[in-house]
């Protein structure tokens, strides 16, 4: 009983010594600043740093685990945030790359006028032709602007087609490929002429006159300009992709890759008067 | 055989320090960390005693504040108390459950947090209340979760470095 007693004491005595040692060094940096513990402190950092460096390299992971699921509601609204903004970032740079393709479009077209020389009027493709029978696209010039039947339409490659329908603000072109247009024209390299031909296809038909032409894969074919015709002389068509058999027909005929993009009409030149 | 315990508290403080400013530091709950010093103090306490729990508490209190450059003697202070509290607590029980660490760590830790909380505001640290029982009450959570893993360890290293002759 006494020993218990005595026990009770020396807790007692040994809490109240450990009370009197906290109050007092509470005391002790209140009052002074750098004292000896803060020294201590520093020590300790320089012998503890080391090890909170190793033991951040081997459980970062582990950290970083759990951490994950103490955050999920907050990634997931961060998520949802990102996601959006993602979605108007894609649709800003879709609208960047339109303007590009456009801008890249209009400096093409301002190369060849410069180029060739010819007075123009600029116009935009606005629809494509109905049927399934013939290629040709609408433009939202007309009479108003100056646009005539039989004018010439170019785009920043090449050669397009001519004006086949007018109305007072808005025209048709008939287009390179349709199996009704033809062109006189003839290669650059070796001068020989012959007709170029819409096929209905992406390829156009170029018979040239002299069966034994001079003529090679990869040959530049421009128009010539000649019989009055309607597109000014020079203008790209396109390159010679291939050539038929040889036979014993009186012309010889090689397909030609068109320059131009059929598919992807924009911004086209309307040839309205002769060359400057 | 004083030393053993100094051994024991020493690695403690080392392990704890270690551990609180690297892997925990970087999983939080909600912005709040574990106070594992302080769950040591209080296995310590269930295990060994209230002397040693008070013991424990200064000098892994004092630890605390030395280390991480807090108000000096406020955590040893109320390591302390707690460590003393919790080790008569525990001498009072006669039948104890499995849930018991866990509730005890709780309850101490909040009672622990709270306590702390006040003695800043005494000397002058402005606290804001509903920030101080939020991070209280998320870190006695965080240290109720912590507690299979921590008193394990701990009662096992202070049954192997409990001098002879000592008394719980």
């Amino acid at each position: 009983m006494i020993r218990m007693f005595d026990r009770t004491r020396r807790i007692r005595l040994l809490l109240a010594v450990l009370f009197t040692a906290s109050i007092l060094v509470i005391t002790l940096d209140f009052r002074s600043d750098g004292n000896f513990l803060d020294a201590i402190g520093r020590g300790a950092m320089t012998v503890v740093g080391p090890l909170q460096e190793g033991a951040r390299t081997v459980f970062r992971p582990v950290g970083n685990f759990f951490a994950g699921f103490t955050r999920v509601g907050s990634l997931k609204a961060r998520i949802a945030g990102l996601q959006q903004e993602n979605q108007l970032l894609v649709q800003r740079e879709e609208q960047v790359s339109d303007i590009q393709r456009e801008n890249g479009s209009l400096r093409k077209l301002v190369g060849l006028r410069e180029r060739l020389r010819l007075k123009t009027l600029t116009a935009r493709v606005v629809g494509v032709g109905p049927s399934n029978f013939e290629d040709s696209v609408f433009l939202d010039r007309g009479s108003a602007d100056g646009i005539r039947k039989d004018m010439p339409v170019l785009a920043g490659d090449g050669l397009v087609g001519r004006i086949i329908q007018v109305g007072r603000h808005t025209s048709r072109v008939t287009l390179l490929i349709d199996a009704s247009a033809s062109v006189a024209a003839r290669i650059a390299r070796s001068g020989e002429i012959g007709v170029v031909d819409g096929a209905g296809e992406r390829e156009l038909r170029f018979e040239l006159i002299d069966p034994e032409a001079n003529v090679e894969r990869g040959d530049r074919v421009v128009t010539s300009g000649y019989d009055n015709s309607v597109y000014p002389p020079g203008i790209p068509i396109g390159t010679v992709a291939r050539l038929a058999p040889p036979s014993q027909s009186l012309s010889r005929l090689v397909y030609v890759t068109p320059f131009v993009d059929f598919t992807a009409l924009d911004f086209l030149l309307v040839v309205t008067g002769p060359q400057k | 055989m004083i030393w053993k315990r100094g051994i024991l508290l020493f690695l403690l403080a080392l392990t704890g320090l270690v551990l609180e400013t690297s892997v925990l530091g970087v999983a939080t709950l909600d912005g709040s960390k574990p106070e594992l010093l302080l769950l040591m103090t209080i296995a310590l306490a269930m295990n060994e005693g209230p002397a040693f729990g008070a013991t424990a508490g200064f000098v892994l209190g004092i630890a605390t504040d030395v280390f991480l450059g807090l108000p000096k003697g406020v955590s040893a202070l109320v390591f302390t108390a707690v460590g003393y509290g919790v080790g008569r607590a525990r001498a009072q029980m006669s039948a104890p459950t499995a849930w018991l660490p866990i509730v005890m760590v709780a309850g101490a830790t909040l009672g622990g947090m709270l306590a702390y909380g006040g003695f800043g505001m005494l000397l002058g640290e402005h606290v804001s209340s509903r920030e101080l029982f939020r991070h209280a009450a998320l870190s006695s959570a965080y240290n109720a979760l912590l507690t299979p893993f921590v008193f394990p360890i701990v009662r096992a290293l202070g049954a192997r470095l409990r001098p002879a002759g000592v008394v719980r």
